[in-house]
């Protein structure tokens, strides 16, 4: 198991963005899915040890991420994409792959194959001496997958990775999940209910920082039997799940 | 010859790739990577140049103008103007204020907060730098401005007001907050000696000869270097504290 | 663009015509060296051609013989690959698939002897003497050195510096 988390609750002031989230994930792609404010993003940035949970426990690749030397050790198998990762506008896809690289402490001799590897794994091999200010939406989104993958990591966060790219880049995102998805655990946020259809082995729903849903896609489309909202059967999962778990707070 | 193994041509475009990609770092780099024992803080120093540029540029120019004026007018504005600039040039290496991709630097086994303390301490020592070479280019110009005190006192004041900045930048999560804070506070620390202390003899109250005295008052340097060291103290655990839901 | 002028690009300092001319020449190369050498050996010498390539493009004059131009550059650092192996290994160069032709392996060696003369110097001087009889005239080390009048020992380091001179003369590592 790469991930467990027991009871998580992660508070900002009044605001608890994550209520008492219980999750145990191991290899493979895990989609999370669910709207704006869910406490998705907060849930990455705990599993990214970038925020620390406010109460419960939360272990992952076998240590708690507490300690000082854990947390290093973690996050030097750690690959993360935040929803906004910003760029240095005058370094090469290269350079800026490369930094990341040494940011993460990975030995130095193994650094310029690695970079060359990442960055051939997401098609920007044409560009890789191009600085990032010439390069587009899209293609800067694969750079940050780039810098991502680049120490091979066993544990991969990706917070809206597809958003920026084209249908048919979307297609080849989706082959590279599945392909990171055999050795390592690879978590996916988004809104985008089809991505997780096509990669995703197995899918958790949030709304207001809860776990609504847990299981396979299929599973999913099978709560919207006969549920209107939606224009794929996945959707209609979706939109069932929400609707009930809404119905819930309500009651 | 069995023919099962197939050549992988991928895996020699890749190592090809390598070595045509890579970037051979320069002798300052390498040697800072010696130094620091990290080739990664090493290289998130020497990128701070080129993040900082249109700082380091204003720095030299302001303080450049400052030491003309001095050696010309006989107005001291070297030790008015070095604390200022270095103020807010260290409020802008907290993170967001210099790094567009910070929220993925916090995700790094290099420390966010040792990158930011080698940029802060880094910052402060070009500024210090500038500011002792324009003030060395104005030692013995003027008799009343060429005092040591006058050359070389800034610095302790420079020290409490830029670790003010940085402490407010870090504890508001904000760059800009805190280069105002800094500069503020050191305004309202020379304004506030002139007014304590009346005008001196070189006629106008407000004027930077008769303010320069503040930088030569003895009784102001432990003060000076006791906020120094509770504000770095601060900034330095602020740092650690989680951030809001988004940036 | 046709070869040529990827090249010229690539001496330019182009690395996507590098790319590119990976993609179109790294497949039948392999092929070709494929019937010599196993498939980790070929992919070693591919590696060292296409660097070597990246090296000395400047040096290419361009006459549409790009391929003929590659293949000289891959069968050199084959030969090196092999030198390494050691005298038996050698002999895939003269016999095995690499050298499909008499007239081409005349050429190579044409080759080797011209950017033998650039690397090493003038006829007669001590580098170049030692490379002629140790390795054109496969005399043996004893002998080199008693027609050279030096001890073994400094046949064999001025060999050895020949063999470095000689393989960044080819583009090869230094």
């Amino acid at each position: 198991m790469n991930i467990e988390l027991t009871d998580v609750t992660r508070t900002f002031g009044r605001n608890r963005a994550v209520d008492g989230v219980t999750l145990e994930v191991g290899p493979g792609v895990f989609g999370l899915l669910g709207p704006n404010g869910a406490g998705k993003t907060s849930l990455l940035r705990m599993l990214a040890t970038v925020l620390p949970p406010s109460s419960g426990t939360v272990r992952l690749l076998g240590r708690d991420p507490a300690g000082a030397a854990a947390k290093t050790e973690i996050r030097r198998r750690l690959g993360y994409l935040p929803q906004n990762l910003g760029y240095y506008p005058s370094f090469t896809v290269a350079e800026f792959v490369e930094y990341f690289a040494l940011l993460k402490e990975m030995p130095s001799g193994q650094v310029p194959k690695a970079v060359a590897a990442a960055i051939e794994r997401v098609d920007l091999g044409s560009k890789a001496r191009s600085r990032l200010r010439t390069l587009s939406g899209g293609m800067l989104r694969r750079v940050g997958i780039a810098q991502a993958i680049v120490n091979d990591p066993e544990l991969l966060l990706f917070d809206e990775p597809t958003a920026g790219l084209d249908p048919e880049q979307r297609v080849g995102f989706r082959a590279l999940m599945r392909d990171l998805g055999q050795q390592a655990t690879v978590v996916v946020s988004t809104h985008l209910v089809e991505d997780v259809g096509a990669a995703c082995s197995e899918v958790a729903l949030m709304a207001d920082g809860r776990v609504v849903f847990r299981g396979a896609p299929e599973e999913l489309t099978a709560q919207g039997a006969g549920h209107e909202v939606g224009d794929s059967p996945l959707e209609r999962g979706y939109s069932a799940v929400l609707a009930a778990s809404r119905k819930r707070v309500a009651a | 010859m069995n023919d099962r193994d197939d050549v992988d041509l991928s895996r020699v475009w890749v190592n090809v790739a390598a070595e045509v990609w890579r970037r051979q770092p320069g002798r300052l780099e390498r040697a800072t990577a010696r130094l620091l024992r990290s080739p990664g803080l090493a290289r998130a120093l020497l990128t701070t140049p080129s993040l900082l540029l249109p700082w380091l540029i204003a720095s030299a120019v302001v303080l450049a103008v400052g030491a003309l004026t001095q050696v010309s007018a006989g107005q001291p504005l070297v030790w008015l103007l070095a604390p200022a600039v270095a103020t807010v040039g260290i409020a802008y290496c907290y993170g967001p204020g210099l790094d567009p991709a910070w929220e993925l630097s916090c995700t790094m086994p290099v420390s966010d907060r040792l990158v930011l303390l080698t940029r802060a301490v880094a910052v402060f020592a070009v500024n210090a730098a500038l500011g002792l070479i324009a003030s060395a280019a104005t030692l013995g110009t003027h008799a009343s401005t060429g005092t040591a005190q006058l050359t070389f006192g800034w610095l302790l004041p420079m020290t409490a007001a830029c670790a003010l900045a940085l402490a407010v930048a870090v504890g508001v999560r904000s760059p800009f907050v805190g280069a105002g804070a800094g500069v503020g506070a050191w305004v309202v620390l020379v304004l506030g000696y002139g007014a304590d202390h009346g005008p001196t003899a070189a006629g106008n109250r407000l004027s930077a000869a008769a303010l320069a005295p503040v930088v030569a008052d003895a009784n102001l340097y432990l003060p000076c270097l006791v906020v120094a060291a509770c504000c770095a103290v601060i900034a330095l655990f602020a740092v650690r504290r989680p951030q809001r839901g988004l940036l | 663009m046709d070869d040529d002028e990827l090249i010229a690009c690539l001496a330019g300092g182009d690395d996507t015509a590098l790319r590119e001319l990976f993609s179109r020449h790294a497949p039948w190369l392999a092929a070709r060296l494929r019937k010599a050498l196993p498939s980790d050996d070929v992919e070693d010498v591919l590696q060292e051609t296409f660097l070597a390539v990246w090296r000395s493009a400047k040096s290419y004059r361009p006459q549409g013989a790009a391929g003929a131009w590659l293949w000289v550059i891959a069968r050199n650092q084959a030969a090196l690959l092999l030198r390494r192996r050691g005298p038996a290994a050698l002999a895939l160069l003269d016999e095995g698939p690499l050298a499909d032709d008499p007239a081409e392996v005349a050429a190579a060696r044409a080759d080797l002897a011209v950017a033998a003369a650039a690397a090493l110097g003038p006829p007669g001087c001590p580098d170049r003497e030692v490379w002629r009889l140790l390795y054109e005239e496969d005399r043996p080390v004893a002998e080199v050195a008693e027609l050279m009048g030096v001890p073994e020992g400094t046949v064999k380091s001025r060999a050895h510096r020949a063999r470095r001179l000689l393989r960044a003369a080819l583009g090869g590592a230094p």
